[in-house]
């Protein structure tokens, strides 16, 4: 579907992005993810034509857009604030794009009313300003706008950044639906690890312009190809050498330990029944923290801190300074 | 697009901007660079060859050199002295628990609507040789001199009053930006009130009060009512003096001559404020800011005088006010004796307004002049903030930026002149017509005096437009005039509005320009209130002057409040 080949960007000197290859597949969501200023929405304004590369071409359905203008593309975009325009009603902006391509009255009316009703707009809200709408419609109205017209590929950008917490997890679960409603191909920009594992079905992750790592949620989260994706991707332990050296011991595995060797949180098992394979340690909690859902503890294990989880399952949990059983599967070390 | 490629040729470069380029540089080359070349002509070249003769002809005038003198001594006093009142009534307003605050704060903004030439013959009815204080201690004081009111301390006392509205905007809204948690922490810290006020609150408000200060000293610089009508023989200053010289024939390089040390002085003292700006302001680092709480005065005798003094201040800026809306509804005999009698109050005033075309014409000329300059300075204005900011870094926007701002270096009075002594001969770039005189020439000249606020207020408001609406309107298929049309120019509207009534209002009573460029057949308003309060022995023309400044008053007051008040909050920010 698309196809961006040696992308390179460039701003003056300044290189943004370099041998960016991606292929998003049809129908599929695909996630653009990093820190601040790695090259994502670079990449997606590429794809929607605000950006012109210095080299390489993108490409949707085989043809080559690269230097199409904006308004040629039939991309939809929802930007981070959903750039919503304040001196028109809700209805106008839906029916903004429809205009522009001077869409018959009645047909503007027909299809910016059925779209109201797929992201679930009232008939009432469609007359309101658009200031007059909470943070979650204001969303509702953009995805509608970019859709109405129906494009081939929907863009957003960090749409779910500046809401509460609280909203952010509930438009998450709105906007997926809405994906698999639609069935369109959906490039997505976020720096919120939690959002591109949760959402995406496949995920780019980015660095100083260049391209770590690409895969499913699962592939980037388990199997992190780079040391950056590793620690960028969820919390992790960082084993010293002589930690690492002790697994390999106990459990005759070769583990390098002139290498960094990581591990997930939940990978370490405190006070397991079943160590078979696994390296085991005598250890102390040395701190917790509550977080409902579950317990995160420290511990300290032969002047290795290590941190785990503990589903709360209301039973009574670990005291500072009690003497714990850590074991860890040499399977579940990444190295680099 | 944004091209992250590497450019060949410049990108501004398309046919329609360079013939917008060719119609703005010929605007400001037509109308302020050429007749500003041709002043310095004047002054240096006069007989064809470089000469400093208009120098030592200057320096061997005692008027123009006693002018120059006088403008020197009324700048820097009338610095110290407005600063003086200004930081009283910000703290009287925003800052100390006053009794009344409200009220006053009424009072001390009425300069907003009611400046110039119109102010002061207002202060000139009360306290001028003929005034009703004057009258009133005659009474008591027969042999007193009538002209108790003439000369430096009157024209210091008129501008002291008049020129604070700019502490009552920036100063005031300095000062309600102040975090109060910092108050709070140096009284938590056993900092006294008076402590606090000079070491935390008033540091904070500096650099708006240096830059009120140096605009303050531009304006006693180029004072120009008030020397005129209150400063009798012994106290003119230069820009009375650039008219005077500027009227006779021989005089003329003069005129020139003292416009140009008034250009320099006001290009050094902006020079200096944008130096004091680029340091910038204090910015509050509180994660949550807390408003200012209004501070007791703790001292009961303290708390007294303040009081006192904030009350003698609102009648010093109330009694003009008041006097001249009463006085406007009375007939011209209790014009004439200085006193109020309510069973003479009648309409008659304004119906004479209305049926006199002679009384209604000035009126009628300064809104149609004012609206025009209004309009059209507005509409080019957003052009060129369109042009600069599709073109930001370019060659093309760079030189349309500054060279709207120009104005802004320039004395009204020196820009008046140089159109004068331009356009008063045919000319290749004004298509071979002679301007002076006519009536085209000072809408031309309130067009330019307007140009760099304009730009500054339209060119913030593009610039505080996100981007990711225009991107969002391209993205959904608008073209580049489209997206102008309908996305951009309706989100802008209301601050434009604002910028032009702002305008409009700016130049409704205005003298510095019009006094030089105005056509005699169609006098402006403030040339009109000018002649009439020359002569305060004629009651009908004061009461015409007295209908004028009302009907201004009412004008200016509902133009702010649609600009700063509950209808337009959120276009125009103080």
């Amino acid at each position: 579907m698309i196809y961006l080949n040696d992308i390179e960007v460039r701003f003056g000197d300044f290189t943004a992005l370099k041998d960016i290859n991606i292929h998003v597949k049809e129908g599929e969501f695909y996630t653009f993810l990093g820190p601040s200023g790695c090259g994502k929405t670079t990449t997606l304004r590429t794809i929607t034509g605000f950006i012109e590369p210095a080299k390489g071409t993108v490409k949707v359905k085989g043809k080559d857009i690269t230097h199409v203008p904006v308004e040629k593309r039939n991309i939809g975009m929802v930007f981070q604030n959903y750039a919503l325009f304040p001196t028109m009603s809700v209805y106008e902006n839906i029916a903004f794009g429809l205009k522009v391509k001077k869409v018959n009255k009645t047909d503007i009316d027909r299809r910016v009313k059925e779209m109201a009703g797929k992201v679930d707009l009232t008939e009432q809200q469609l007359m309101r300003k658009v200031a007059e709408l909470s943070g979650g419609q204001q969303q509702r109205v953009a995805i509608a706008r970019a859709l109405v017209t129906n494009p081939e590929i929907i863009c957003l950008d960090e749409p779910l950044s500046n809401l509460d917490a609280k909203l952010r997890v509930q438009l998450r679960e709105e906007l997926k639906e809405m994906q698999a409603k639609f069935g369109i191909t959906t490039v997505y920009v976020t720096h919120d690890q939690e959002e591109a594992l949760t959402l995406s079905d496949c995920i780019a992750v980015f660095n100083k312009g260049f391209i770590e790592q690409i895969g499913t949620p699962d592939e980037i989260y388990s199997a992190s190809k780079t040391e950056f994706v590793c620690n960028f991707i969820g919390d992790i332990n960082k084993l010293n050498a002589n930690f690492t050296r002790e697994i390999g011991a106990q459990t005759g595995k070769g583990v390098d330990a002139g290498k960094n060797a990581y591990v997930r949180l939940e990978r370490i098992h405190v006070n397991s029944t079943r160590t078979d394979g696994r390296a085991v340690f005598k250890g102390k909690v040395a701190g917790s923290e509550y977080f409902g859902l579950y317990i995160k503890y420290q511990l300290d294990v032969n002047g290795q801190v290590l941190k785990c989880i503990d589903k709360n399952d209301g039973r009574q949990y670990l005291r500072k300074g009690e003497e714990v059983e850590v074991s860890i599967d040499p399977r579940d070390l990444m190295v680099y | 697009m944004v091209n992250a490629a590497p450019r060949r040729k410049p990108k501004w470069l398309t046919p329609w901007n360079v013939v917008m380029f060719i119609v703005f540089a010929w605007i400001l080359l037509a109308w302020l660079i050429f007749p500003i070349a041709n002043l310095l002509k004047t002054v240096f070249l006069s007989d064809g060859s470089f000469s400093l003769e208009p120098f030592q002809k200057l320096l061997k005038s005692k008027r123009a050199m006693k002018a120059l003198g006088n403008s020197f001594i009324l700048a820097p006093t009338l610095s110290v002295s407005v600063g003086i009142v200004g930081i009283s009534l910000v703290l009287i307003t925003e800052y100390f628990d006053i009794k009344g605050s409200a009220i006053l704060r009424l009072g001390y903004m009425t300069t907003l609507i009611y400046g110039g030439v119109t102010l002061v013959s207002g202060y000139k009815f009360i306290y001028g040789s003929s005034g009703i204080l004057t009258t009133a201690l005659r009474g008591v004081f027969p042999d007193m001199n009538i002209k108790w009111f003439e000369g430096y301390w009157a024209v210091l006392f008129v501008m002291t009053f008049s020129c604070t509205s700019n502490h009552m905007i920036f100063l005031r809204n300095a000062m309600r930006s102040v975090d109060f948690q910092t108050v709070e922490a140096a009284r938590n810290m056993g900092a006294s009130q008076a402590y606090i006020l000079f070491r935390v609150v008033l540091p904070v408000l500096l650099p708006s009060l240096f830059a009120v200060t140096i605009l303050t000293f531009i304006t006693g610089l180029c004072a120009m009512s008030a020397p005129l009508l209150v400063g009798g023989t012994g106290f003119q200053t230069i820009n009375p003096m650039i008219k005077q010289f500027a009227e006779t024939n021989n005089s003329k390089d003069l005129a020139a001559i003292l416009s140009l040390v008034l250009g320099l002085a006001s290009m050094l003292l902006l020079f200096i404020m944008t130096q004091v700006e680029k340091r910038g302001h204090y910015m509050s680092v509180s994660k949550v800011k807390t408003r200012i709480v209004k501070q007791k005065i703790h001292n009961p005798v303290v708390n007294v005088l303040v009081h006192l003094y904030a009350y003698i201040l609102f009648v010093i800026y109330l009694l003009p006010v008041v006097l001249i809306v009463l006085f406007s509804f009375t007939d011209s005999k209790h014009i004439a004796l200085r006193q109020l009698d309510f069973s003479a109050f009648s309409l008659d005033n304004y119906v004479a307004l209305l049926k006199n075309s002679a009384n209604y014409r000035p009126f009628l000329v300064s809104i149609v002049y004012s609206g025009l300059a209004a309009l059209i300075v507005g509409l080019l204005v957003v052009v060129a903030c369109r042009f600069i900011q599709k073109n930001r870094h370019s060659v093309g926007g760079n030189i349309l930026e500054y060279g709207l701002m120009i104005p802004w270096l320039l004395p009204t009075t020196l820009i008046a002149l140089s159109l004068m002594l331009a356009f008063n001969v045919q000319r290749w770039y004004m298509f071979n017509q002679v301007l002076t005189g006519t009536l085209l020439i000072l809408l031309i000249g309130y067009i330019i005096i307007k140009m760099p606020f304009t730009m500054r207020m339209t060119k913030a408001a593009f610039f505080s437009l996100d981007d990711a609406l225009e991107d969002a309107s391209r993205n959904l298929g608008g073209g580049e005039l489209y997206t102008f049309r309908r996305v951009i120019f309706p989100v802008l509207l209301p601050t434009i509005m604002a910028i032009a009534a702002l305008n409009f209002n700016g130049l409704l009573t205005d003298y510095d320009m019009s006094a030089f460029l105005y056509h005699p057949l169609n006098p402006t308003l403030g040339v009109t209130i000018k002649k009439l309060t020359d002569d305060m022995g004629d009651p009908n023309g004061m009461a015409m002057t007295f209908v004028y400044a009302v009907l201004m008053m009412i004008i200016s007051a509902v133009v702010l409040y649609l600009v700063y008040g509950r209808g337009g909050r959120d276009n125009m920010k103080e």
